[in-house]
């Protein structure tokens, strides 16, 4: 279990983190989301030791991280970075006899990764005669090289052509369901949404939303979807426990205070009453719509710890 | 091996391999080599080029034969005298170069023929052959043997003690002292630069950040310095060993107490220099991030380094024993440089290499403490160059 807990960095003037804290438990691919500047890299560089907090602790199944502890993560940075005159084969057995790994480990490991991934043909070549992708393919390799029990990957889908993002959708689902906690940030929320088990969304340095999406979804407002169409304009407008209402997907989509009995009850019979109804469901909003809610939508961070 | 040992020994390792297995530094050090190797050649070239001299002797010239034999020794000339049969013949042969000159006339004023102005040494021993021959025809006149006036002579003279005879080694120790000096200046700048590089290219491929989530700063600075040094020591041992045997097989080179002494002294510097120096280098290269920039915040470094390097240099071959020298050799950037080659010269006292060998130690170890706080602080701020103070600031933990 990978615990953030309460940390904060400040650089110069600037506040770059205000008591972040989440929780990644084992077996869970957590999805960390945010607009640039929020705080996600640098809070995953003072996860790996790479940046110093001011205030705060990371802790891996309880214990506070140190150097050791750290080696059983396996990172991939925002900026991503090879020695480029390396060859592919000798720079991910360094990288996972940096980690700890015994030699012989350490070439298993680096021909296990280059068979999986695809680059076998390549283990002698320099990095940097490889494509753009394919470095994105051992930069993957080196994060998982050391076999590491915990997984913290900074926008690893983000440069990946179709193919590659199917690979690396696999790999963390595999290492997921091999029990290892992983944390990936990321800005395609489709793919996030699909993905991951759960969500946590930062703003200004803080999480303002942690839990699975359909948690994300019951913390925000809750909206009905209602298709009838004899019904005049405005005729939801003062019903009890409707706060506001908008035309879209066909019909109306009705804002609700509460999702009583009583308020979806009144709802339907005023709809019925209008006419013919075609359509009448709660609406699933989709995590993109959920995020702009909490990002934009609030001054206050409320939505902290909905279900943490 | 200690936990924190293992990363420090891989990282080492990574950089020693690199760097040995690069074509830069097998060409550049058959380069060198061969340079040596020509340098070698020329001198030895030079030191069988002996002076030697090929005179012909005709009419009552003749005489002076003996003379000249006799003062050739003392001009360091070796000497071949052989009779002309007659003035014609022997012209035409200094003309045409198998005489250096012909000797003709009277021996006291004897006409010297040559092909066009004679050689200082030969010229010499011409003028001492011909004044011996009149003191004697003066000396033999009045009833004297001139062979008795010359064994008297021979006699008189003073008897010189030296407080502190002269060193007959001192040429080749200040030889010895001054390569060591430059190979120690060549090898310090050419690896101190080359652990800048390796820094700003971490920093500027990123690499640095995987690097840096395995170990700590200090455990990569460390590496880094350790395995370069090992570099640059290697080369150190090949050229230094080239260069003695090829002083040796010349003839230059006497081996003796002086020169263990020397090669014992210039490795302990060269570690310790290597040591002080690539971490100054290394923390003046993290403070940028791309290749282009390394030059402008190496050259303080360098040109301090080169400054030093100069006036030291002068100072050691104008007065090796002097107060300058001595002074330079102890101030610690320095003391790496000129230390060993004081010690070659066998002019500095016990007392002074322990001091210099303190202030170098103590001066590292800040070097070390400062240049690894500015590394750690610098090394993962990409973009425009780091300022100082904020290089400065509070390390990580």
């Amino acid at each position: 279990m990978l615990e953030i807990d309460g940390i904060s960095k400040r650089f110069g003037s600037t506040v770059a983190l205000d008591r972040m804290t989440f929780t990644v438990h084992p077996g869970e691919l957590f999805g960390f989301v945010g607009a640039n500047g929020a705080g996600k890299t640098t809070t995953m560089r003072i996860a790996l030791g790479v940046l110093a907090a001011d205030a705060g602790e990371v802790r891996l199944d309880g214990r506070p991280l140190d150097a050791v502890s750290r080696r059983r993560i396996g990172y991939m940075p925002e900026e991503r970075g090879l020695y480029p005159r390396m060859a592919v084969g000798t720079q991910l057995r360094y990288l996972a006899e940096l980690r700890g790994r015994s030699a012989a480990d350490a070439r298993a490991a680096a021909d296990r990764w280059t068979e999986r991934l695809g680059l076998t043909e390549r283990r002698g070549d320099e990095v940097q005669r490889l494509s753009l992708g394919n470095q994105q393919r051992v930069q993957l390799a080196a994060a998982l090289v050391a076999d590491p029990d915990v997984l913290v990957l900074d926008e690893p889908f983000s440069g990946l052509d179709p193919v590659a993002v199917d690979v690396m959708s696999d790999v963390l689902r595999e290492r997921r369901d091999a029990g290892a906690p992983v944390v990936f940030s990321s800005h395609q929320l489709e793919l996030v949404e699909r993905l991951c088990d759960r969500v946590g969304i930062v703003r200004a340095g803080r999480a303002v939303a942690e839990g699975t999406v359909d948690e994300l979804r019951a913390a925000s407002a809750s909206e009905l979807v209602v298709v009838a169409p004899a019904a005049p304009t405005g005729w939801a407008d003062h019903l009890s426990g409707v706060t506001g209402s908008r035309a879209a997907e066909g019909g109306i989509v009705l804002t609700l205070a509460d999702t009583s009995e009583a308020t979806l009850a009144g709802v339907l019979d005023a709809a019925r009453r209008t006419g013919p109804v075609h359509e009448f469901r709660r609406r699933r909003p989709a995590l993109a719509e959920i995020y702009r809610g909490t990002v934009a939508g609030r001054t206050e961070p409320a939505g902290h710890g909905v279900a943490a | 091996m200690s936990p924190a040992l293992r990363p420090v020994l891989l990282i080492a390792r990574r950089e020693f391999a690199a760097k040995v297995k690069g074509r830069a530094f097998v060409v550049g050090t058959l380069v060198v080599l061969l340079l040596l190797g020509v340098y070698a050649a020329v001198v030895a070239t030079l030191a069988s080029n002996e002076d030697t001299a090929r005179v012909g002797v005709a009419g009552p010239a003749t005489a002076l034969t003996d003379p000249l034999l006799r003062a050739a020794p003392t001009e360091g000339l070796t000497l071949t005298v052989v009779g002309a049969p007659d003035p014609a013949a022997g012209e035409a042969a200094v003309r045409a170069g198998d005489l250096d000159a012909l000797i003709t006339g009277d021996p006291v004023r004897p006409r010297v023929y040559v092909a066009t102005e004679p050689d200082g040494s030969l010229e010499r021993v011409i003028v001492d052959a011909s004044a011996a021959t009149a003191r004697d025809a003066y000396l033999a006149g009045r009833g004297v043997d001139p062979a008795a006036l010359d064994a008297v002579v021979a006699e008189a003279g003073p008897a010189v003690v030296a407080a502190e005879p002269p060193d007959p080694q001192a040429g080749r120790r200040l030889g010895l002292g001054l390569a060591g000096a430059f190979l120690l200046f060549f090898s310090i700048q050419t690896y101190g630069a080359m652990v800048a590089q390796g820094v700003v290219e971490e920093k500027s491929s990123r690499v640095v950040e995987i690097v840096l989530s395995s170990v700590r700063p200090w455990q990569l600075l460390l590496g880094k310095v350790l395995g370069l040094g090992a570099v640059g020591l290697l080369q150190l041992v090949v050229l230094g060993g080239a260069g003695l045997a090829v002083a040796a097989a010349a003839g230059v080179l006497a081996s003796g107490a002086g020169l263990v002494s020397t090669l014992v002294s210039v490795l302990v510097w060269y570690l310790l220099g290597f040591a002080l120096y690539a971490t100054i280098f290394a923390a003046a290269g993290s403070l940028v991030s791309r290749q282009e920039d390394t030059q402008s915040v190496l050259s303080p470094v360098t040109i301090t380094v080169l400054l030093g390097f100069v006036v030291g240099f002068n100072l050691l071959t104008s007065d090796p024993r002097g107060t300058g020298i001595a002074v330079i050799s102890l101030l610690p950037p320095f003391s790496p440089l000129f230390m060993p080659a004081r010690v070659a010269l066998g002019v500095v006292p016990a007392g002074q290499v322990v001091l210099a060998f303190g202030l170098t130690l103590a001066f590292t170890a800040a070097t070390l403490w400062l240049g690894g706080r500015i590394y750690a602080n610098s090394v993962l701020r990409t973009g425009a160059r780091v300022g100082f103070r904020e290089a400065l600031g509070r390390a990580r933990g």
